[in-house]
């Protein structure tokens, strides 16, 4: 029988032996897949229940993962070329499942889609074309790998990545290829076989590489905790946050198991750049080896053998790495979990910790000063007491309250705030949000603190908070409802960004480089309004790393407070990248991100840049005498 | 039951100012109540020294001699001065308020049922006395109730050592009864803390250097004034980064935490990772060009100038004041 | 070795202070309480010599009902159990008479050595610790840096003025007043909260310790001192500036 050119080639019908031996090979190969992935599929589901899980809102979820996973949406965003090879692969692949359940149906006799009907046909042809499609994206994946060799793949060539491109290849090829031959040929009956043979030694690949990605981090993506750097509640009186496998959360596990190695976690990481230890795939790599040799039942530390304290505490908590994971992984709620685990236990010591952990136990600040230095500034500088008549609560946080740089950005933010005719006051008495302590794993610590603002904030009867520090901010709106209702909370950038309009423009536009703090850009997915402030004072102009893929300070975290860094400055690096834009002046909107480039572009000599923080910038435009 | 007694203390053959401060609190105290003031003398050779006080206003020097108050026991004080005490009955004990006497005061004057009211910075009529209380944010006035002798111990640096009066006085020898058992407790030698490392902690006064220095070059000039003052030479992060000094001479956040007496801040602008670890000095004085500089915000003390003029000028002024 | 750890509740460092209607003391109702800083060192101590030697580190404190949280952060820290002296006025107590009550209460535990910090934060005395001794009838050392245990008993460092040191050898049992900084302290834990709630602390009374306060020394009245700190500019040739600084450094600062 002649058919018609380029129609799907099919052999027809099989020997009995050939049924017999594609039944055997079949079976083969799912049991290998099984022994493999049975075993972590138990891990995961023996390792403790989340206690906070809901499954609710699913709307939220069913939209993650179709934006997430099937439309590939991070994976394209934040590596385009690659990241389109790879969902062309994976469209091709979604395509391609109906093309193999007949396949194997076939085998069997069982085919439902044939080339004779229109419907087969079509879906071959389809499929034919995501198949091109899928075959050109692993191929350049293939290039990518081992050719162009980006750093975050690791120094070392994986080969086995190379046989999977090869397998991806020879499956597309030899379904493409049946298009060419004859139905019924001998032909068509070799490809039917390779094409068979090479997914069953695909199969039971799947489950002992990462490409175990492709059955799990679907789950993952859907059942994320979602937000953004969410850190659970700690669960009854012995839960300590991650110490041992008995710790470990199936949420914890799935992500751990899902790790695609793909690097983009660390492209951006501050420690992995600064010759730090940390790496934050390391990390959840090492939480699967954990679970690998010990399983979640083990009371073996999780630091130790795969994980090093040192590292984990190395995290300034910028989240450039919970950011770009495509699979779903939260490494923070991992990060702070195990900081959690050594902290509330007192395994972790460390000079300077513990010099902020006693601070903050037997006083007001993380930086250990006397809360009558936080009135002499409110003194100097005249602001009113909060007294419930004002619309905002202004929130100094300690480097607004201690820190001469923060002093000045609050004054010249009062300032504005008076220009414009707001009415504000500030508390009496302030503690830190404990926006340190929670990021180091001090739950203790962090309660009480939490609790005594909510209560002084209730107290005073506070309705709005606004604040020019975005850790504060952060703290206040999302991490303190943990226990109790905090008060609506904005910061600075956002309440000048609503009043531009008010706000005298500059008459001489200098240019100023804007750097995104991470607290506020993607813990707070706030990046245009401290734009648009920065576009009235000045030109502005892009650092190479910017938005949702800025660059940290060093500064989170805790990190601020803990001695010296390991290697390189990440401030340095960061400063160093702004100052290199050229720009006159360096725009910040976090005073611990100015703190941090104050030593490190003085650093650079003479004719570095002058840095001031969005409200400076604000200030200095207002007319002189202030109140408008 | 009568009089004022000023308990001194002898150190390495001399009398510290503190203990002609406490001489001039009794005397004031004499004068005030219409009393005699004798004076104590506890060791083991107080010959020279008592030859010393027998030049000021005062009734009596006892010079309280045994051999085993050589080195300083508080079973040794406590029992010596105790039986000097019941055998003279006196109104009002003085003491210079240093580290030996609070080691044995108060259980001295336990053994008369009484409470030593230490560190007097004044002391009122009445007499009423007055000491800090609150780490110095408040101040309290303290009388005694009680009917035996009042105990007394008084800051040093709060009366003047000047102010002693001069006179003649009687100089007498009173024996208490000690043996050796009688002290539970072994002192050793005196010694100074090891003087190899930098312990900027423990230091009592640091001169330290920020990037208003310069160039290296310049930092001798900064290591003078640290001499001359008998001070720890310290330094701001970026010159330790810079690798001018090393890395332990570091004070702030990332380096060292320090609360001295004195810290004297040399071209330093004053960066919050700079305060927090000197946020503790009793006494800042701060050198810098920059009269905005937040450093000033923390100083006692503020000199806004060029400290390539002020530091050698400071330098010398201090070298003239020790000779 | 058993420890007993005398600590006090003071005002918290940054507490705003208030002076009573009467004029004798400060107002206690708004105001956050925290451990004595060189009781804190004192507890670390023993703690240290716990962990090195064994044995059982009890707590003790004298004060109101709010003392028991200081007594729980001690047991937090990991001392073994509490005593919970009753009384309502502390500052009325004169520094023989809290000492008289610490002491009664450490009678009857028999322990192998006392310790408590140097002074407290609030009144400053610096007594007690050396009262408790001589009424246990007790050798003792003051402002220790750090205590080893020997053969013979103690050899604990002193510290001297102005940058010396002793060593002094004692036989136990015996009271050290401990002075802050010689140990690095150790922070709070959630795991150790947790822990010391289901540890003893015992109540016990001034009435059945048997102790009255009959103090002999009266605190009249209390005032806010007239100097504040604030910012002294020194100006001139820097030879006149100089010259100033340096009275200042004698009269005023008295480091020269």
């Amino acid at each position: 029988m002649i058919q018609l050119p380029f129609t799907l080639a099919e052999p027809d019908g099989f020997s009995l032996w050939e049924r017999f031996t594609f039944a055997a090979l079949t079976l083969t190969s799912a049991a290998l897949f099984w022994r493999r992935f049975g075993p972590i599929l138990q891990r995961i589901l023996h390792s403790r229940k989340d206690a906070d899980f809901r499954l609710a809102p699913v709307g939220r979820r069913v939209w993650e993962f179709v934006w997430e996973v099937l439309c590939q949406s991070k994976v394209i965003r934040q590596r385009p070329l690659p990241g389109l090879a790879h969902a062309l692969v994976f469209w091709g692949f979604c395509a391609f499942a109906v093309v193999t359940l007949n396949h194997f149906a076939y085998g069997l006799g069982l085919g439902f889609l044939s080339p004779d009907g229109w419907v087969g046909r079509c879906y071959f042809y389809l499929a034919a074309v995501f198949a091109t499609a899928c075959a050109g994206g692993i191929l350049g994946l293939f290039v990518r790998r081992f050719a162009v060799r980006p750093r975050w793949l690791g120094a070392k060539l994986s080969y086995e990545s190379g046989f999977i491109a090869l397998l991806i290849f020879a499956l597309m090829a030899t379904y493409l290829a049946a298009f060419f031959v004859a139905d019924g040929s001998p032909a068509a009956r070799a490809l039917w076989w390779a094409h068979t043979l090479t997914l069953l030694v695909f199969l039971p690949i799947i489950p002992h590489t990462k490409h175990l990605h492709l059955v799990l981090s679907p789950a993952t993506v859907f059942l994320s905790r979602g937000g953004f750097s969410r850190i659970p509640a700690l669960a009854g009186d012995e839960d300590f946050g991650l110490v041992a496998g008995t710790d470990l959360t199936r949420l914890v596990s799935l992500q751990a198991y899902s790790c695609v190695e793909c690097g983009r976690c660390m492209e951006h990481c501050p420690a992995a750049n600064t010759g730090k230890v940390l790496n934050p795939k390391e990390i959840v790599l090492g939480l699967r080896g954990y679970l690998n040799e010990y399983g979640p039942a083990s009371a073996e530390p999780l630091l130790g053998k795969y994980n090093r304290q040192e590292a984990v505490f190395q995290c300034t908590t910028c989240g450039a790495c919970e950011f770009q994971c495509p699979v779903g992984i939260e490494h923070l709620p991992i990060m702070v979990g195990l900081r959690r685990g050594a902290v509330n236990t007192g395994t972790w010591e460390d000079e300077h910790g513990a010099k902020l952990f006693l601070a903050l136990e037997r006083g007001s600040n993380a930086l250990g000063m006397s809360a009558t230095e936080r009135d002499k500034f409110i003194q100097k500088q005249e602001l009113p007491i909060f007294d419930g008549t004002q619309e905002y609560c202004l929130w100094l946080g300690c480097m607004g309250g201690y820190d001469p740089k923060g002093r000045e950005i609050v004054a010249d933010f009062a300032r504005v705030m008076r220009y414009l005719g707001t009415s504000f006051g500030v508390l009496r008495k302030e503690k830190c949000t404990g926006d340190p302590v929670r990021r180091l794993g001090n739950d203790l610590l962090f309660e009480q603190l939490a609790q005594a603002n909510l209560e002084a904030l209730a107290q005073n009867k506070v309705k709005k908070i606004v604040s020019i520090c975005p850790h504060c901010v952060r703290t206040i709106a999302e991490d303190w409802k943990q226990y109790g209702t905090p008060p609506e909370i904005e910061h600075h950038s956002e309440f000048l960004a609503r009043h531009l309009s008010r706000l005298p423009r500059a008459a001489e536009k200098e240019t100023v480089v804007y750097h995104d703090p991470c607290y506020l850009g993607r813990y707070r997915d706030v990046f245009e309004e401290p734009r648009k402030v920065v576009a009235q004072a000045g030109e502005l102009v892009e650092a190479p790393r910017s938005h949702e893929r800025s660059f940290c300070c060093g500064a989170g975290g805790g990190l601020a407070f803990l001695g010296e860094e390991q290697g390189e400055r990440v401030s340095q690096v960061r400063a160093a990248e702004l100052a290199a834009t050229g720009a006159k002046t360096v725009g910040t909107a976090c005073p611990f991100c100015n703190s941090m480039f104050r030593d490190a572009l003085a650093a650079g000599g003479e004719g570095a840049p002058q840095l001031l923080d969005i409200a400076q910038l604000t200030a200095r435009n207002l007319p002189a005498g202030g109140a408008g | 039951m009568s009089g004022v007694w000023v308990v001194v203390e002898e150190r390495d053959g001399r009398m510290g100012r503190i203990s002609w401060e406490a001489v001039a609190t009794g005397q004031e105290l004499g004068a005030q109540l219409g009393v005699p003031v004798c004076a104590a003398l506890p060791g083991a050779q107080t010959e020279a020294l008592a030859a010393e006080l027998a030049a000021k206003a005062l009734n009596r020097v006892v010079r309280v001699e045994h051999a085993l108050l050589g080195a300083y026991t508080a079973d040794g004080f406590t029992l010596a001065l105790e039986q000097l005490l019941r055998a003279e009955q006196p109104e009002f004990v003085v003491f210079p308020h240093t580290y030996q006497v609070r080691d044995y005061a108060p259980a001295l004057a336990a053994r008369f049922g009484q409470v030593l009211i230490g560190d007097v910075t004044q002391v009122g009529t009445g007499p009423v006395f007055t000491r800090q209380l609150m780490q110095g944010r408040l101040s309290g006035t303290y009388c005694p109730t009680g009917s035996g002798p009042c105990f007394v111990s008084v800051q040093s640096g709060a009366f003047r050592a000047d102010a002693v009066k001069a006179g003649t006085a009687e100089v007498t020898v009173f024996s208490p009864v000690l043996e050796a058992g009688q002290l539970r407790t072994r002192p050793s030698e005196p010694f100074r803390g090891s003087a190899q490392t930098v312990d900027l902690g423990s230091a009592q006064m640091i001169v330290s250097v920020g990037r208003g220095i310069k160039e290296a070059e310049n930092l001798p000039l900064v290591q003078e004034l640290a001499t001359a003052l008998g001070a720890e030479l310290a330094a701001s992060r970026p010159i330790c980064d810079n690798g001018w000094l090393p890395m332990e001479r570091q004070v702030g956040s990332s380096g060292q935490t320090v609360a001295p007496k004195l810290y004297v801040a040399v071209g330093i602008s004053g960066a919050i990772q700079h305060l927090v670890g000197m946020k503790g000095s009793q006494c800042v004085v701060a050198i810098n060009k920059d009269a905005d500089a937040p450093i000033f915000e923390v100083a006692d003390y503020g000199i806004v100038g060029d400290l390539f003029e002020v530091v050698p000028a400071l330098t010398e002024a201090v070298k003239n004041a020790r000779q | 070795m058993k420890i007993v750890v005398a600590i006090k509740q003071v005002p918290e460092r940054d507490a705003p202070l208030r002076i009573d209607a009467a004029g004798k003391w400060i107002e206690e109702a708004d105001l956050q309480w925290a451990m004595n800083e060189s009781d804190a060192y004192a507890l670390e101590e023993a703690l240290q010599l716990k962990e090195k030697h064994g044995g059982e580190v009890v707590v003790l404190s004298a004060g109101p009902e709010r003392v028991g949280s200081t007594i729980r952060e001690a047991l937090a820290k990991g001392a073994d159990r509490g005593i919970h002296v009753d009384c309502d006025n502390p500052a009325q107590w004169d520094a023989l008479g809290m000492a008289r009550l610490l002491a009664e209460a450490i009678r009857g535990e028999s322990p192998d050595l006392v310790l408590t910090g140097l002074q407290s934060d609030d009144l400053g005395l610096g007594q007690t610790g050396v009262i408790v001794a001589e009424l246990l009838g007790l050798p003792h050392a003051s402002l220790i840096l750090h205590v080893e245990k020997t053969d013979a008993g103690l050899k604990v460092k002193r510290e001297l003025e102005e940058g010396w040191f002793q060593e002094i050898e004692l036989p136990v049992p015996a009271v050290l007043t401990i002075q802050s900084g010689g140990n690095k302290l150790r922070y709070a834990t959630l795991m150790g909260i947790k822990r010391a709630k289901t540890k003893e602390v015992r109540r016990v009374t001034a009435a059945e310790l048997g102790v009255a306060s009959n103090a002999v020394v009266a605190l009249e009245r209390i005032a806010v001192p007239q100097k504040q700190k604030s910012t002294q500019m020194l100006t001139g040739s820097p030879k006149d500036v100089a010259a100033t600084l340096v009275e200042k450094l004698k009269f005023e600062v008295r480091v020269l």
